[in-house]
């Protein structure tokens, strides 16, 4: 595996060494952002250690909703957004969420759905608003519980669409062993994007 | 805050079965939280944040689970605890029953003293 | 992306699927996931149990399966490029709302997920919310 910094990376003095678990500030050389995998639109509020809100948007230009589900010959197409990708939008707002309580210098990575129940499904036209709380964070790790609400633009109306509780680690801690880069390879580009779009301090 | 031996216990259930994803009826006093239960690492982690909550103690998550001495080659020899180990480990964990255990000395078979009466003993001793 | 998470089946047998996800550098979220660290998110490792386990529910309503629940879903082992997940779900019960299935997946041996999901059919063509 790769260990050089990628080109462009100023190198500061405080160069972290391996088995540190700092990992340095965020870098910036990545701002252009790719968006292949994000899954909430734009941050609502961020609340240090305590709560982060966000939306999606939920679209039929989105590539997904055609393959989830295709039309056969006894229905009719069934465009929803998977709701392992709710998860995902809940995981994300979460990681922030836990990311930002230790300024982002810790590598945050999803390692447990304790729990997710769903009580609806999202098509398009619809947005989904995510709320994580943050339950308890150490040096190893974090849990959070949510909910994820289900909005009508066109009313806005919203209803209970899933509850969703999360654990992550914090991976320089707990696999020391684990070959991956020393960067922080999670808070990149994208989410350097998303927090700035959202009027995020970083 | 309670320390009454059956309020304990159906906390610690409780805390099981959220944690593990288990059914109530699997979390029984001698289930094995890695072989019976199914508990990975993380698993660990949970279960240490739901017992500060439910009962209001802190705990050190090596204090529960001292991988730092199963961890450690002068406690360790050839994948089995020496004799300063396994006196590090009894005093570390003076809630856990060892005896079993005693006989392999097998870092493999650790995770067995990890039963849910074991739990719930540490429990009580944290809340005295 | 296409939300196809299982390549080939392996095994068949009525409560019990076996099924293989290749991951390639040719699938564009690993530009995002991550950009320094491509591995397969953790959610698609559960889309890739999920969409075996609808191979057993089979032809049982004409609605498409959907994850309804999820518990103690826990990650191990990274998928990364040029590596495949082995998963295999056993169906583990049914009710009222659908069936249980317990899945694990593997890499080179190595459990990189495993955990316990309920699908249930996808109820309404088209999703509003609920109101109670």
């Amino acid at each position: 595996m790769s260990k050089r910094p990628a080109e462009g990376v100023q190198e500061s003095g405080e160069r972290t060494e391996r088995g540190n678990p700092r990992s340095g500030p965020l870098t910036e050389h990545r701002l252009i952002p790719a968006m292949r995998w994000i899954w909430i639109d734009r941050i609502l509020e961020l609340e240090r250690g305590v709560r982060c809100v966000a939306i999606k948007n939920v679209s039929a230009a989105e590539d997904v909703l055609h393959d989830h589900f295709p039309a056969t010959d006894q229905s009719p197409a069934l465009p929803v957004l998977p709701n392992t990708l709710v998860i995902e939008g809940m995981a994300q707002t979460a990681g922030i969420l836990v990311g930002h309580a230790r300024d982002f210098q810790e590598k945050v990575i999803l390692a447990k759905i304790t729990r997710a129940v769903f009580h609806a499904d999202t098509g398009p036209g619809y947005a989904i608003r995510y709320t994580a709380r943050l339950d308890r964070i150490d040096d190893s790790g974090a849990a959070t519980t949510g909910t994820a609400e289900l909005i009508d633009p066109a009313s806005g109306q919203a209803a209970p669409l899933a509850d969703i509780e999360l654990m992550f680690s914090h991976i320089d801690r707990n696999r020391a062993g684990l070959a991956f880069p020393e960067s922080n390879f999670v808070f990149t580009g994208q989410f350097i994007s998303l927090l700035r779009r959202s009027g995020i301090a970083i | 805050m309670t320390s009454n031996p059956d309020q304990v216990y159906s906390k610690v259930q409780e805390v099981l079965v959220d944690a593990l994803g288990v059914d109530e009826e699997e979390v029984t006093p001698q289930a094995k939280l890695v072989e019976d239960l199914g508990a990975e690492s993380i698993d660990f982690l949970d279960i240490v944040f739901r017992l500060e909550k439910a009962f209001g103690i802190k705990i050190e998550q090596s204090e529960l689970f001292p991988e730092s001495v199963l961890n450690d080659p002068r406690y360790v020899q050839d994948g089995k605890v020496t004799d300063d180990g396994l006196a590090e480990l009894r005093q570390r964990l003076p809630h856990a029953d060892l005896s079993e255990f005693e006989a392999s000395r097998s870092v493999e078979d650790f995770s067995n003293i990890f039963t849910v009466d074991a739990i719930v003993k540490f429990v009580q001793a944290k809340l005295g | 992306m296409r939300f196809e998470l299982i390549d080939r089946v392996l095994e068949r047998e009525p409560d019990r699927v076996v099924a293989i996800k290749s991951l390639t550098s040719a699938e564009e979220y690993l530009a995002d996931h991550f950009p320094d660290f491509p591995v397969l998110p953790g959610v698609l490792m559960l889309e890739a149990m999920a969409q075996a386990g609808r191979l057993l529910a089979g032809g049982q309503t004409d609605s498409p399966w959907v994850i309804r629940q999820v518990r103690n879903v826990r990650y191990g082992q990274m998928v990364r490029p040029g590596q495949t997940l082995r998963v295999e779900v056993t169906r583990r019960g049914q009710d009222e709302t659908g069936l249980e299935f317990q899945g694990v997946g593997t890499v080179d041996g190595q459990v990189a997920v495993q955990g316990r999901f309920h699908l249930a059919p996808l109820e309404a063509p088209r999703p509003s919310p609920r109101h109670d």
